[in-house]
C-alpha cells in the first residue's frame, strides 16, 4: 500500500502506447476502436438494399438517382475494446524475490492504464485463489485508473483455487470478449485445461508466464525438504549440480510445451523473469512481441 | 592377531554413536519453502526410479565415516601378528651370502628369501631400534652399521649379492657381532643362513642368538674336481662328480672341448659326499678349454659346471746358477711344466727378460749382478743386496714359525736334519717360514718388486733331498716364486686374484671375463704394479682370458678357470639348528618362542587416509560434476578451436 504500483514517469510513457489487436473486436458502446459492426462514423463501409423499417435518413439519395432503388449507406462502427486482466493470486505467486504477485500487479496496472488511456473498458479478475474470485467491474476512461490501481493493490494471495475451473467460469461469464492478459506462473497441474478454456470464445489471449529468478535457477546445494507454499506434498531432494541441471532442463521443456500449446491456439506467450524491471519489460518486450503499439 | 592397546577400541564405542547421532540429526533436512513443488515433483519421479541407489548414496557418507573411524580406532589399538622374530633393540643381522645361498629351492633363490626375511626383521624392529647388517660368507661386508634408518637398511640388504668365493666361515662375523652386542644392552643377533657354515667354538656371544634357516632342498650333484694334465702328445682330463644329496641319482656328464661336445657319460651316483665318481679321458693336445657340464638341473646350478684350461706348452723357464747340484736338477726336472736353463756360474749379464725367465735359482755363490726376476737363494755364501751372511750355525734345529704357510703345504720337516747352515740377517721385507735357533732357515718375501726366497743351507749338508719333503718344498717354492704359472695355477677359486708377471715393456693387460666383458689396465680394471698384473674380480665362475699387449699386439695369453670346488657349499642341506655358544649358556639357536611382533597399524592408517579422501570426494561431488562438465565442454570445444 505504501509504494505506488507504477511510477508517474512510467505512466507518462504508457500514455503513448495502445493495445494492439489482430482483428476488429466488438464492444458495448461507442469508442475509438474499429468494430466489425456497422454504425455511425465518418468512414464509409458498404451499401445495403433498403428494407422496411430502416432509418430513411440513411438512404443514399445519389445512388437512388442513378439506380432508382433505395440503398442504405453504411458506416464503420467505432466502439470501445473490452480489455480483460486476469491476475493469478494463488499462494505460489506471492513468492520470489522480486515478488511475482507484485510483478503481476504492476504488469496488470500498466496494461490496464494503457487501455484506459485509450478509452477502452477494463475489467480485472483474480483467479487461481479460492472462491469467490475478486473482480473489478469494468471501468472506463482515465477516471477509472484510480479504482483499477486501488483494486490491484488490495489483492491478497489465497489458497485452494482451481486454475482451470476459475478460468472456465470467467470465460463463460465475461460479457464481451476482447484482449485478455493472463498473469500467472502456471504452476498448477491444470494449466493446460485453464489455457484451453479461453479458446472457446474469441479472446485475444496474452499469457504472461511470470517466474522468479529463484525458480528459473534455484541456488540449492545440499539436502533439503521443499515445502510447497500452496500446501502440496513436500519433496525431499539432495541438490547437487547434476540435479539443478536436470531441473533447468525440465523447466525449459515445460516452457517449450506451454509455448507450443499457446502458439497452436493463437495465444501470445511471454516468459517473464521478475528480475527484469517492469517498465523495461513493458516498453521493450511487449512492443517487440506486438502486444502493444 | 592381537592388540597392543585394546583399550583404544573403547573410543569406537564413544565416537561411533556420536557420528550416528549427528547423522540422524542431519537427516532432518533443512526446510525450504518454494512456490510450488510442481516442477520438483516431476524430477523426483525421474529420480525415484533408482531409489535404492539414492538411499545408499544418502547413507554413503555415514558408512564411509564409520569405516574411517573404525580404521583409525583399530590403528590406535595397534594390532600385530605373532611371528617368529626378534625383540632386541640392537639388532645384528648376519646374512649368509655364500655360494650355497644361490640354490633355487626357495623362490627365486635362497639369498632372495634370506633378504626378504632380513627385511621382515627390520620391519619388526621396535621404534628407535638400531640394526647392523653383516654379509657373511666370502669376504665379510658390513653394508649398514648401527643405523635406525629403515630405508638405508633396506637398501643395504637389497644390495647384497651372492659371493661365490671364500666359503662360509662365521668366525669373523660372529666376532664382530659379539663385539657390537657387548657394547649395548638388549642386543640380539640374527643369523639368516642355510646353516652350512662353520661356527667357531671358542666364542661366546653376549646376546641372544636367533637362527633363521633358509632352504628346503637336500639333493645336489656337483662337479667336484676337474684337471687337465699335459702329457707328451696329449692331455689327460680328470673329472670328479660327487653326489652331496641324501639319495642315489643318475646324471649325465657332458664334456665340451673348446665349446664343442666331446663325450657324454651317464653316471649313477651314490649319496656319498666324500667319494665322487671319477672320469679320466685322453683329449687332443690342441684343446685349450675343457668344460664339464652336468645335464639336467638341481637346486644349486653353480656347481654343475666346471672348467679346465690347457697348460700344454706353458712351460715355466727357470734359470739355475749353480756349480753343479744334482739334487736340484733332479728335483726341478720332476716338476711338471718347468724347463731349466743352466747359466754358467760367474755370468755377469742376463739378456733374457722377466717374461722369458721369471725365476732364477742361485745355488751357492751368487753372481755380482743379480739377474732380473724372482730369486731363490740356496745355501748362500756371500751377502747380497737383500741379506747379509754373518756366520754359520751347526746342527740347527728346525722349527716352522707358521703352521699352515703355503710354502710348507704338505711338507713335513720333522725328519730333516741339517749339518750346518749360514747365519743370515734379513731385512724387514722377509717373512721367516722356518726358524732355527734365532736365525732364519727358510724365509720368503717381496722386495723391489720381486719375490725372494732364501734357503739358508747347502743341500749337500742335509738329508732333505733324500726325503719326500724335498720335491714338495721345491714345488711350493716355485709356485710362490712364479705365481700364475703351471697347471695348478690355472685353477682358481672364486675371489682369488689373477696374478701374472709382466715386464716393463707390456703396455696393456686385458682380461676377458666369462660373460664376455673386458677389463682393461687402461681404465683401471686390471692393475699393473711392481711387474705384476693383478685382476681381483673373479667372483663369477668360468674361464678368464688374460692377454698382455705390447703396442696393441698380443704378446702372451693366459687362461684361468674359476670353479666352485667347495664341498661345504655344494652340500646344500639346510641345517635346522646352529650351535652358537652364548654367554647365557644356551647353545641352540632355534627360536622357541614366537616373540616377534609384526605391527600393521601403518596399513590401517593408510587405508584410513584413502577412506578419508573418498569420503571428501563423495561429499564434494558437486566439484566432481563441475569438473566433468568442464572437461566435456572443453572436449566439445576442442575440434572447433582446431
Amino acid at each position: 500500500m505504501t509504494d505506488p504500483l507504477l511510477e508517474s514517469s512510467f505512466l507518462r510513457k504508457l500514455d503513448r502506447l495502445s493495445i494492439l489487436t489482430r482483428r476488429a473486436m466488438a464492444g458495448d458502446i461507442q469508442g475509438e476502436r474499429r468494430s466489425p459492426r456497422r454504425g455511425a462514423s465518418v468512414e464509409f463501409a458498404d451499401f445495403r438494399p433498403y428494407a422496411t423499417g430502416d432509418d430513411i435518413r440513411q438512404i443514399d439519395w445519389n445512388l437512388y438517382a442513378r439506380a432508382e432503388r433505395f440503398y442504405l449507406k453504411l458506416f464503420v462502427a467505432e466502439e470501445e475494446l473490452s480489455v480483460h486482466l486476469l491476475v493469478d493470486t494463488s499462494a505460489s505467486m506471492d513468492w520470489g524475490e522480486p515478488n511475482k504477485l507484485r510483478y503481476a500487479q504492476q504488469l496488470a496496472a500498466a496494461f490496464g492504464y494503457i487501455a484506459l488511456s485509450n478509452l477502452d473498458r477494463v475489467s480485472v479478475s483474480t483467479f487461481g485463489a479460492g472462491p469467490p474470485a475478486a473482480t473489478l467491474p469494468s471501468v472506463r476512461g482515465k477516471r477509472g485508473a484510480l479504482p483499477l490501481f486501488g483494486f490491484l493493490q488490495r489483492l491478497v494471495p489465497g489458497k485452494g483455487g482451481d486454475l482451470a475451473k476459475t478460468c472456465r467460469t470467467y470465460v463463460q461469464t465475461a460479457r464481451t470478449p476482447g484482449p485478455l492478459l493472463l498473469c500467472s506462473d502456471l504452476l498448477d497441474a491444470g494449466w493446460k485445461d485453464a489455457l484451453a478454456a479461453f479458446s472457446s470464445r474469441p479472446f485475444e489471449v496474452t499469457v504472461m508466464h511470470i517466474l522468479a529468478p529463484q525458480e528459473i535457477a534455484p541456488e540449492l546445494d545440499g539436502d533439503f525438504k521443499l515445502v510447497d507454499v500452496e500446501g502440496g506434498e513436500p519433496v525431499e531432494i539432495s541438490a547437487d549440480i547434476g540435479l539443478i541441471q536436470r531441473y533447468r532442463e525440465n523447466l525449459a521443456t515445460w516452457r517449450a510445451e506451454i509455448e507450443s500449446f499457446c502458439t497452436g491456439r493463437g495465444m501470445n506467450y511471454l516468459t517473464v523473469d521478475t528480475s527484469v524491471p517492469v517498465d523495461e519489460f513493458v516498453l521493450s518486450q511487449l512492443r517487440k512481441r506486438g502486444v502493444l503499439k | 592377531m592381537s592388540l597392543i592397546s585394546p583399550l583404544a577400541l573403547l573410543a569406537a564405542a564413544i565416537v561411533g554413536p556420536i557420528i550416528v547421532a549427528m547423522y540422524l540429526l542431519k537427516l532432518r533436512r533443512e526446510e525450504r519453502s518454494v512456490s510450488s513443488t510442481f516442477l520438483w515433483q516431476k524430477m523426483v519421479r525421474d529420480v525415484e526410479a533408482n531409489a535404492p541407489w539414492q538411499k545408499l548414496r544418502r547413507s554413503l557418507l555415514l558408512l564411509l565415516q564409520l569405516l574411517l573411524m573404525l580404521l583409525l580406532v583399530l590403528a590406535l589399538a595397534r594390532p600385530f601378528f605373532q611371528t617368529q622374530g626378534i625383540s632386541g633393540r640392537n639388532l645384528i643381522i648376519i646374512l649368509d651370502h655364500s655360494a650355497s645361498m644361490g640354490a633355487s629351492d626357495e623362490s627365486p633363490s635362497r639369498l632372495e628369501a634370506a633378504k626378504a626375511k632380513a627385511i621382515q626383521l627390520i620391519d619388526q624392529m621396535p621404534d628407535g631400534g638400531r640394526a647392523t647388517i653383516i654379509a657373511a660368507g666370502g669376504s665379510m661386508q658390513v653394508p649398514a652399521a648401527a643405523t635406525s634408518d629403515r630405508r638405508e637398511l633396506r637398501r643395504a640388504i637389497d644390495a647384497i649379492q651372492l659371493g661365490n668365493g671364500g666359503g662360509s666361515d662365521l668366525a669373523q662375523p660372529l666376532t664382530l657381532a659379539s663385539a657390537l652386542a657387548a657394547r649395548e644392552e638388549d642386543s640380539e643377533v640374527a643369523i639368516i643362513s642355510d646353516g652350512n657354515v662353520s661356527v667357531p667354538s671358542d666364542i661366546r656371544i653376549p646376546a641372544r642368538v636367533s637362527y633363521f634357516p633358509i632352504g628346503r632342498a637336500t639333493e645336489n650333484v656337483a662337479v667336484s674336481a676337474i684337471s687337465l694334465q699335459p702329457n707328451q702328445n696329449s692331455q689327460t682330463l680328470f673329472v670328479q662328480v660327487t653326489n652331496y644329496g641324501a639319495s642315489a641319482t643318475a646324471r649325465r656328464l657332458d664334456i665340451y672341448l673348446d665349446g664343442a661336445i666331446f663325450n657324454a657319460y651317464n653316471l649313477s651316483l651314490a649319496p656319498d659326499p666324500t667319494h665322487g665318481q671319477s672320469i679320466v679321458a685322453q683329449i687332443p693336445p690342441q684343446v685349450r678349454v675343457v668344460e664339464a657340464r652336468l645335464d639336467g638341473a638341481d637346486a644349486l646350478a653353480l656347481d654343475d659346471r666346471a672348467f679346465a684350461v690347457s697348460t700344454l706348452g706353458d712351460a715355466l723357464h727357470v734359470r739355475l746358477i749353480s756349480l753343479g747340484n744334482r739334487f736340484l736338477e733332479t728335483g726341478l726336472s720332476l716338476l711338471p711344466g718347468v724347463r731349466v736353463t743352466k747359466a754358467i756360474s760367474g755370468t755377469r749379464t742376463f739378456t733374457e727378460t722377466i717374461t722369458q725367465i721369471p725365476v732364477t735359482i742361485i745355488d751357492g755363490p751368487s753372481p755380482a749382478v743379480l739377474p732380473p726376476g724372482n730369486l731363490l737363494f740356496v745355501g748362500p755364501i756371500r751377502s747380497t743386496d737383500y741379506f747379509s751372511v754373518t756366520g754359520e750355525i751347526e746342527f740347527p734345529s728346525l722349527r716352522p714359525v707358521v703352521g699352515d704357510d703355503p710354502v710348507l703345504r704338505n711338507v713335513s720337516l720333522s725328519e730333516v736334519s741339517v749339518l750346518k747352515m749360514a747365519r743370515i740377517t734379513l731385512g724387514s721385507w722377509a717373512r721367516v717360514v722356518v726358524d732355527s735357533d734365532g736365525a732364519p732357515l727358510l724365509a720368503v718375501g717381496e722386495r723391489d718388486g720381486r719375490r725372494i726366497a732364501v734357503l739358508a743351507f747347502d743341500l749337500h749338508n742335509s738329508d732333505l733331498p733324500l726325503q719326500v719333503a724335498f720335491p714338495l718344498l721345491l714345488s711350493n717354492l716355485i709356485n710362490y716364486l712364479a705365481p700364475g704359472s703351471g697347471a695348478e695355477a690355472s685353477q682358481l677359486v672364486p675371489g682369488q686374484p689373477l696374478a701374472v708377471q709382466v715386464d716393463a715393456s707390456i703396455s696393456e693387460v686385458r682380461v676377458t671375463r666369462p660373460d664376455g666383458t673386458v677389463a682393461n689396465s687402461r681404465d683401471g680394471g686390471v692393475q699393473i704394479r711392481d711387474g705384476q698384473a693383478i685382476y681381483a674380480d673373479t667372483d663369477p665362475l668360468g674361464v678368464y682370458v688374460l692377454e698382455a699387449l705390447r703396442d696393441g699386439a698380443v704378446q702372451t695369453t693366459h687362461r684361468y678357470a674359476v670353479n666352485l670346488f667347495a664341498p661345504k657349499e655344494s652340500a646344500i642341506t639346510a641345517q635346522r639348528d646352529l650351535t652358537v655358544p652364548q654367554t647365557s649358556g644356551a647353545q641352540s639357536t632355534i627360536s622357541r618362542t614366537r616373540d616377534g611382533r609384526q605391527e600393521v597399524w601403518r596399513w590401517l592408517a593408510l587405508a584410513a587416509l584413502v577412506v578419508l579422501v573418498i569420503e571428501w570426494l563423495v561429499y564434494q561431488r558437486n566439484g566432481l560434476v563441475y569438473l566433468r562438465q568442464r572437461w566435456r565442454e572443453r572436449r566439445a570445444a576442442a575440434p572447433i578451436r582446431r
